[in-house]
């Protein structure tokens, strides 16, 4: 053999050996570790408005019968989301949308599964008002809390005003600001830790990155290209619900809902905007169909010919994006004056 | 050190240097460009999977996401490199060619380049290095074996424009980017000097896709045999259909039909032929079927050749084909096995005859460790049927 073919087969033989074993999840950089909660210049986080929002996030008196409080539907015990398809507001009204987990909402661009809302400040207010959700007036809200000497005090000391809706959005903001992922068995893998995550998450992560096609649209440190798909969800009925279209009233934005995290996924059954897959294992083999056809379908949908395996192992790969979150009580919420009637009882959940 | 020896060289240095520390880290140039792994494209490399497929058709951009898109200028160098070497025993019996052959070598190198140049145009470059035969490196001729420019999306999908060296309505089963070694018969086939399906030709080539429909129409330069103050007349028409969601690569049942039409030459000549040009035509029908990780090609194809370019007293009408069952039950591993035949008349007697069996085995997603057992029977006339046995064992790399 002449000294150029035993060179080459040298290589050969020591890119082999380097390679021992098949593909453990090759490292896309793109989903890094998480880079600091983005903070708006007019609403910079302070403990007294952390300390207000918190008891704002678990206030039912912001319901219009004092019964239904953010933390009903984002419930911190279960992944500060809520495990119903879709969830049930004042009056058992029920709506028509699973609601997602607030963790990590502090990083998203737009809120909502059609992005309806910009930011955390512009989203907080909506729900107050929805007639089906907490079905109460702003103008309302901002005379019941004023109401309470407790509240009063507190805006005084955070804003420098009584209550305003300006003043609630922007602590219930601070306060979901607060609310985000801590380390996870992937967090620790890509920190150099190799034993954090199981085999089976390694090789789902080649198949998120690779057969699967996730990480096309579940892309960069939150699992989410923040942008807008059609995946076919609920689009099978006669006249589907129009998604981003709604917000944009663009044709090619029918049916297309927001890519969201995939951080904590695991702790947010059910999945999809309607809530209509009850676990992973479910959304895998709806991925595997290739989504549901319709004419506006992405075009990055396609049928997967992933095996049982395959689809255990990406599940396995999404458990392990599991980090850990804040878990808290509701805290001690200011008692109603005695003067005002009207705004029924305080007290926790 | 020949220059070609130089550059194996830094081609193996610079392998070894992307492989060695970071085992698993798949990066050829499209992969490196998104951070993808190879396997987003290629169900098994070189083959694509139904993403890859429409990334292909889509300029080299992520299928929906054309405003997302970065340029070559704006990413990654887009180089990639393909290398492959290994053992390779070859014997054939009753053939003019080389009778027996057994030995370790290297196959091939390609470097690649491609990537978007703004958005819309897209661009692909293969080029092959010359390399001179010495114990151990097969000889290898310099090329350019393919380097187009595409516009797609112009004004729709229905509208995409390929100008350049190219593979003829590869969307049918590229030859590039087969999963054997030995190539599609009947895609060869033909008179001295005859190119219709078998390699990459130049010209332009318009195509355009949705709902599950896709056409491509090409005018090409045609066979070497042509001179080069002849002007091209070569064209192709192909027309598919997809049942199912999918491209009919990995999912999805594809239907298409070819039809070629060209002049050549005859003679066989160096660098030109001589006499007049004459006519040679194919029309085909075309299967990728999918199902339970299994993938079946079927080609049928029906030819035919002046009696001028064959020097028969009538044309030569050859029919032929070939059926490639693949199965991948993951993403390590593909075997296949493929039968290939060419039916000709008796005047030329030069039937074909191929069975082709193999697997891929890959140790990461760019590195193969590919085996393959092909033996094939051709009819000489006035001669015994030459055969061949060929076998190889060999690493496939990309990078
Ligand atoms: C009746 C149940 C209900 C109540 C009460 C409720 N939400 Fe929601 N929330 C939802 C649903 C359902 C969605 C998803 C709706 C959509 O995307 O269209 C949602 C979405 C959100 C999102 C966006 C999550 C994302 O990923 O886009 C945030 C943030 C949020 N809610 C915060 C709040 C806050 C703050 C309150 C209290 C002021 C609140 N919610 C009260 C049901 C509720
Ligand atoms: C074309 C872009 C796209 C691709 C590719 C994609 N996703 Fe999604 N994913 C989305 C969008 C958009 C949604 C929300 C869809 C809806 O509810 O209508 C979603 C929802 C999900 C959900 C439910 C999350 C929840 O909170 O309800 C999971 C889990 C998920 N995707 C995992 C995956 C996995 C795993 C893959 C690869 C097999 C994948 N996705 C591929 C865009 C995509």
């Amino acid at each position: 053999m002449s000294r150029m073919g035993m060179c080459v087969w040298v290589m050969l033989a020591l890119v082999l050996a380097g390679s021992a074993g098949r593909a453990s999840g090759s490292g896309f950089l793109a989903n890094g570790p998480l880079p600091p909660v983005p903070v708006p210049a007019d609403n910079p986080q302070t403990d007294a408005k952390i300390r207000l929002g918190r008891a704002l996030y678990f206030e039912p008196r912001l319901s219009a019968d004092n019964t239904i409080s953010c933390a009903t539907c984002h419930n911190p015990k279960t992944g500060w989301a809520n495990i119903t398809p879709t969830d049930t507001g004042i009056g058992k009204q029920v709506g028509d949308r699973n609601s997602g987990t607030i963790v990590n909402s502090a990083y998203m661009q737009f809120q909502f599964w059609d992005g309806r809302a910009g930011s955390l400040e512009e989203q907080a207010l909506g729900p107050i008002h929805n007639p089906i959700e907490m079905g109460e007036t702003l103008d309302n809200v901002v005379r019941k809390l004023n109401a309470i000497p407790g509240y009063r005090d507190m805006f005084q000391d955070v804003f420098g005003t009584d209550a305003t809706t300006d003043g609630i959005a922007k602590a219930i903001a601070a306060f979901e600001r607060t609310i985000v992922s801590g380390p996870s068995p992937y967090s620790r893998y890509l920190a150099g830790d190799r034993e954090a995550m199981s085999p089976a998450a390694v090789r789902g992560q080649a198949l998120f990155n690779g057969k699967g096609h996730c990480s096309a649209c579940h892309s960069g440190p939150l699992f989410s290209d923040q942008g807008f798909h059609n995946l076919g969800v609920g689009m099978q009925v006669a006249s589907p619900n129009p998604g981003r279209q709604k917000v944009t009233n663009k044709p090619g934005d029918l049916g297309r809902y927001k890519t969201p995290t995939l951080l904590n996924v695991a702790v947010t059954a059910p999945f999809l905007h309607d809530g209509s897959e009850k676990t992973l294992l479910d959304v895998m083999m709806f991925y595997n169909r290739g989504g549901v056809p319709n004419p506006n379908l992405d075009p990055q949908m396609l049928p997967l010919a992933l095996t049982k395996k395959e689809m255990q192992d990406l599940v396995a790969f999404m458990e392990a994006l599991t980090g850990t979150y804040p878990v808290m009580e509701a805290p001690p919420l200011p008692p109603d004056s005695p003067a005002s009637a009207e705004t029924g009882k305080g007290g926790a959940l | 050190m020949t220059r070609t020896r130089m550059l194996l060289m830094m081609g193996i240095v610079a392998m070894s240097g992307a492989m060695l520390p970071q085992s698993g880290e798949a990066i050829p140039a499209f992969a490196r460009k998104y951070g993808y792994n190879c396997t987003m494209c290629h169900s098994s490399f070189p083959r694509l999977n139904d993403y890859g497929e429409r990334y292909r058709q889509n300029a080299y951009q992520l299928p929906g996401r054309e405003n997302e898109e970065k340029t070559v200028l704006e990413g990654p160098p887009p180089f990639a490199v393909r290398l492959s070497g290994g053992y390779t025993s070859y014997s054939a019996q009753n053939s003019p060619d080389i009778q027996e052959q057994e030995e370790f070598l290297m196959n091939g190198v390609d470097v690649l380049s491609s990537g978007l140049l703004a958005p819309n145009i897209g661009y692909f470059v293969t080029l092959l290095p010359q390399i001179d035969e010495s114990r151990g490196v097969e000889a290898q001729d310099g090329t350019l074996e393919s380097g187009n420019v595409m516009f797609s999306n112009l004004g729709s999908p229905w509208l995409n424009v390929r100008v350049g060296r190219m593979e003829p309505a590869s969307s049918a089963f590229s030859v590039k980017r087969k999963l054997s070694i030995t190539p599609y018969e009947v895609y060869s086939f033909g008179a001295p000097g005859v190119a219709t399906l078998a390699d990459t030709q130049d010209g332009i080539e318009a195509t355009g896709h949705g709902r599950g429909l896709a056409y491509a129409v090409g005018y090409l330069n045609g066979s070497e045999n042509n001179r080069a103050d002849d002007a091209p007349q070569d064209v192709y028409a192909r027309a598919s259909v997809v049942l199912g969601a999918g491209e009919g690569q990995t999912a999805g049942q594809r239907l298409g039909v070819i039809g070629y039409l060209g002049q050549t030459r005859p003679g066989t000549d160096e660098a030109d032929g001589t006499g007049d040009r004459q006519d040679l035509s194919r029309v085909g029908f075309d299967a990728s079927l999918n199902a339970m990780h299994s993938n079946l090609a079927l080609q049928y194809l029906v030819g035919e050749d002046d009696q001028l370019l064959w020097g028969t007293t009538e044309d030569v009408e050859f029919s032929g084909g070939f059926a490639e069952l693949s199965v991948m039950p993951c993403t390590w591993i593909v075997g296949f096995g493929r039968f290939d035949w060419v039916d000709t008349p008796s005047d030329i007697d030069q039937d074909i005859t191929r069975w082709t069996g193999g697997a891929r085995y890959y140790f990461v997603d760019n590195l193969a460790l590919h085996v393959e057992y092909s033996h094939r029977r051709q009819h000489q006339p006035d001669a015994p049927v030459a055969t061949e046995d060929f076998a190889a064992a060999r690493l496939d790399l990309a990078f």
